[in-house]
């Protein structure tokens, strides 16, 4: 089983790559094969990927302790549930063409991993406690929940637009129907604002359990706590509206407010990597900053980094 | 083996014409027992579809069935209508004409819209019916089994199936089901009671829609309809409240101005709390105004859009004939190559028995003749005699094969009279 230690992320990206360029064809001409291809292709992908992380996981459990210890691993762990999300999507709207809008966001993901590197990871002796793993557990699925709702958000204007445009609809793929796209957002929209709002209150409880043991805590007017609460406050009040609202259910108000949700999430990770959220020690009360611990995992896993 | 086809259909006839040729089954069942009354060495089948109604008659010989004259006559009889007035739309084919033909229907290219799959089923039905008689037809059973094996590989390798060319099934099976994911929750207001409205209907209800409304200005209308798909009728000056409480609409009245226009929309508009409608207005001219279409969630469609759809569909068809056409040459050549090997059989069959016999007669007087013969001897004897025989007709079985391949019956023919083998 020592081959399974080779699979590097080159694997399952190229994979995931071949796949969406097999997903592009199918907008152009029919191929009885291609469908069996791209499950292929995916399985195979999904298989290195999942190894992978199974690996990083063990091998991190063995030294540090930490789950996913840096924000590069944060960010596969994100582009595994949006796989799995897109697998169970296959299996239950086969035709449609929701891999064209999942695929590039789980590139995209692996390509910001890859980009971050494992050196951005989190100090051990703080991240290794139970709230912070629910803390970061949390929001690593609510944001794989929030770029799902965005994909189908952006799969309901696109959709809406050209049937309001009357253009005729393609022969070789669909996308799924309005209705089902429009309760599938309001319910990663429900989700997604469950998941963060446990992500906020778990990390407010972090930071008060670690103001009482003495350790250093996070200011309550950081940009990171201040930005998520802005972030939790803003799915609140957009879940409330849409369970309230009978008419915000309906038609392109879901959509858009997926789709604002999404921007709220990007703005906030950027806040997060500036600020140097989970990677740096944050100040003790009255003392000096502690300077962040050297990476974690570089010279212990032979696939961490890619080359090149 | 003959096989023949007499019929008419919608390429010949008229819709008045095809009617008074037209079978239910209890009817088919009557014409076939009188027609194997009449005819007992004979096969038939009868087809008979809103657009065609055909008579496949199959005999060893011409002798054995009817001529395609006694076949008019008789399907006229049975018809209650003069030969005279039905001669000038009826169509014959013979043999492999006739094989082409039944591949053609079978396979959807003959039908009024070309890859319309309902056809392959009326055939197996009609097989079927004529197959309840028990009646020997190994002709028949073999060439419909083709025609089914032929329909199934268009199916498959063509995509000339693929796409509704139907304004309702479009409108249905297309456009509906991009807006919703199931009709059986969904309010279906049917404004107007006439045929359109019911085809409609039928297609909505066969893609699950379980709750329809209809509003005619006709109430009897609207009753008959409403019994018909299990639905409910609203009187029409509730016209207003059934489109603000409808998901999706289906207008087909024959009004000269819109019955519904953007203003009556506009009043009820906020009591739909903005859900999806998908209006067809099927009418012409327009039962709803066009600006309706601007309102928001409205997705208003009119006959002109789904036409569009179905000439794209019905082009994309047509552009897969070449390939259809193909799979047909192809059928039909191997259908008749195998049925003259078939043909050839009881004759290859009578000389190997006419040779077999005289071997026997031979082998017999000769053993008489030589008197004691050791085991050994005679089985060398016996090996010879089968020798000869089999290197005599070699040559004549190979040429006949080969003959098989063209389709011809010259050699056929020859060998029967050569060797007095009778037909």
């Amino acid at each position: 089983m020592n081959w399974l230690y080779g699979i590097s992320i080159t694997c399952f990206a190229a994979s995931y790559l071949v796949a969406f360029c097999l997903e592009l064809t199918r907008v152009f001409f029919r191929a009885p094969l291609r469908k069996y291809l791209i499950n292929g292709v995916i399985l195979a992908g999904f298989f290195a990927h999942t190894t992978y992380l199974v690996l990083q996981t063990q091998m991190q459990l063995a030294g540090t302790g930490l789950f996913m210890g840096s924000w590069s691993g944060w960010c596969f762990g994100a582009a595994w549930l949006l796989i799995v999300a897109y697998l169970w999507i296959r299996y239950r709207q086969p035709q449609t063409l929701s891999g064209l809008f999942v695929l590039p966001m789980v590139i995209c993901l692996i390509g910001a991993g890859t980009w971050l590197g494992p050196e951005l990871s989190f100090p051990s002796a703080r991240a290794r406690t139970v709230w912070n793993a629910v803390h970061g557990l949390s929001l690593l699925v609510g944001t794989a929940t929030v770029i799902l709702g965005f994909v189908f958000g952006t799969m309901y204007l696109l959709q809406s637009s050209r049937l309001k445009k009357k253009r005729p609809p393609s022969r070789l793929v669909r996308y799924p129907s309005l209705e089902w796209l429009q309760e599938t957002s309001e319910m990663l929209l429900l989700v997604s604002t469950v998941l963060l709002g446990v992500g906020l209150l778990s990390g407010i409880l972090v930071n008060v359990i670690n103001q009482k043991i003495g350790r250093g805590v996070l200011p309550w007017n950081d940009p990171v706590i201040i930005s998520s609460a802005i972030l939790f406050v803003w799915l609140l009040i957009s879940l409330l509206f849409n369970l309230v609202y009978r008419p915000a259910r309906q038609g392109r108000k879901v959509a858009y407010l997926v789709l604002t949700s999404f921007l709220f999430l990007v703005v906030e990770f950027a806040i997060v990597l500036y600020a140097g959220h989970a990677t740096r020690e944050p100040e003790l009360q009255g003392r000096g900053v502690t300077e962040a611990p050297a990476a974690l995992c570089a010279s212990q896993l032979p696939a961490c980094r890619e080359a090149g | 083996m003959i096989l023949k086809i007499i019929g008419c259909s919608h390429h010949q006839s008229s819709v008045e014409v095809r009617e008074r040729l037209a079978f239910n089954p209890q009817q088919t069942f009557r014409f076939l027992r009188k027609f194997y009354d009449a005819y007992p060495q004979s096969e038939v089948v009868l087809l008979s579809t809103c657009n065609r109604t055909e008579l496949y008659a199959a005999g060893q010989s011409h002798d054995l069935m009817p001529s395609t004259e006694e076949m008019e006559l008789f399907l006229a009889d049975s018809c209650g209508v003069q030969h005279s007035e039905i001669n000038d739309f009826l169509f014959e084919h013979a043999n492999e004409q006739a094989v082409r033909h039944l591949f053609a229907v079978a396979a959807s290219l003959d039908s009024m819209v070309i890859g319309e799959a309902q056809i392959l089923s009326q055939v197996k039905q009609a097989y079927r019916q004529a197959a309840d008689l028990n009646q020997p037809m190994p002709l028949t059973h073999h060439v419909f089994q083709a025609a089914i094996r032929v329909a199934k590989r268009v199916a498959s390798e063509t995509e000339i199936h693929v796409n509704r060319v139907s304004i309702p099934s479009i409108a249905v099976g297309v456009f509906a089901r991009q807006i919703f994911e199931r009709l059986d929750n969904k309010q279906i207001l049917v404004i107007g009671a006439g045929k359109m409205a019911d085809e409609t209907l039928k297609y909505i209800q066969g893609e699950g829609g379980r709750d329809f409304v209809v509003v005619n200005r006709t109430r009897e209308a609207a009753v008959r309809l409403a019994e018909k798909f299990n639905g409910r009728v609203a009187d029409w000056d509730a016209l207003s409240d059934q489109v603000q409480n409808a998901d999706l609409i289906v207008s087909t009245t024959g009004a000269s101005q819109p019955v519904v226009s953007l203003q009556m929309y506009q009043q009820i508009e906020r009591g739909r709390l903005q859900r999806p409608l998908f209006v067809l207005d099927l009418a012409m001219p327009r039962d709803f105004e066009p600006s309706i279409g601007e309102c928001l969630n409205v997705y208003l469609y009119t006959i002109d859009d789904l036409q569009q759809e179905c000439d794209r569909n019905r082009n994309a068809r047509v552009g897969e004939w070449p390939k259809a056409q193909k799979i047909l040459d192809q059928e039909t050549e191997r259908f008749m190559r195998e049925l003259s090997l078939r043909s050839k059989g009881p004759t290859i069959q009578r000389l190997k028995q006419q040779a077999q016999q005289i071997k026997d007669i031979e082998l017999d007087r000769l053993m008489k003749r030589l008197g004691e013969v050791n085991p050994q001897q005679q089985k060398e004897i016996e090996a010879s005699f089968h020798r000869i025989i089999n290197k005599l007709l070699h040559p004549p079985l190979e040429s006949l094969k080969d003959e098989a391949e063209t389709g011809t019956t010259g050699l056929l023919d020859a060998l029967k009279k050569l060797f007095q083998l009778g037909d």
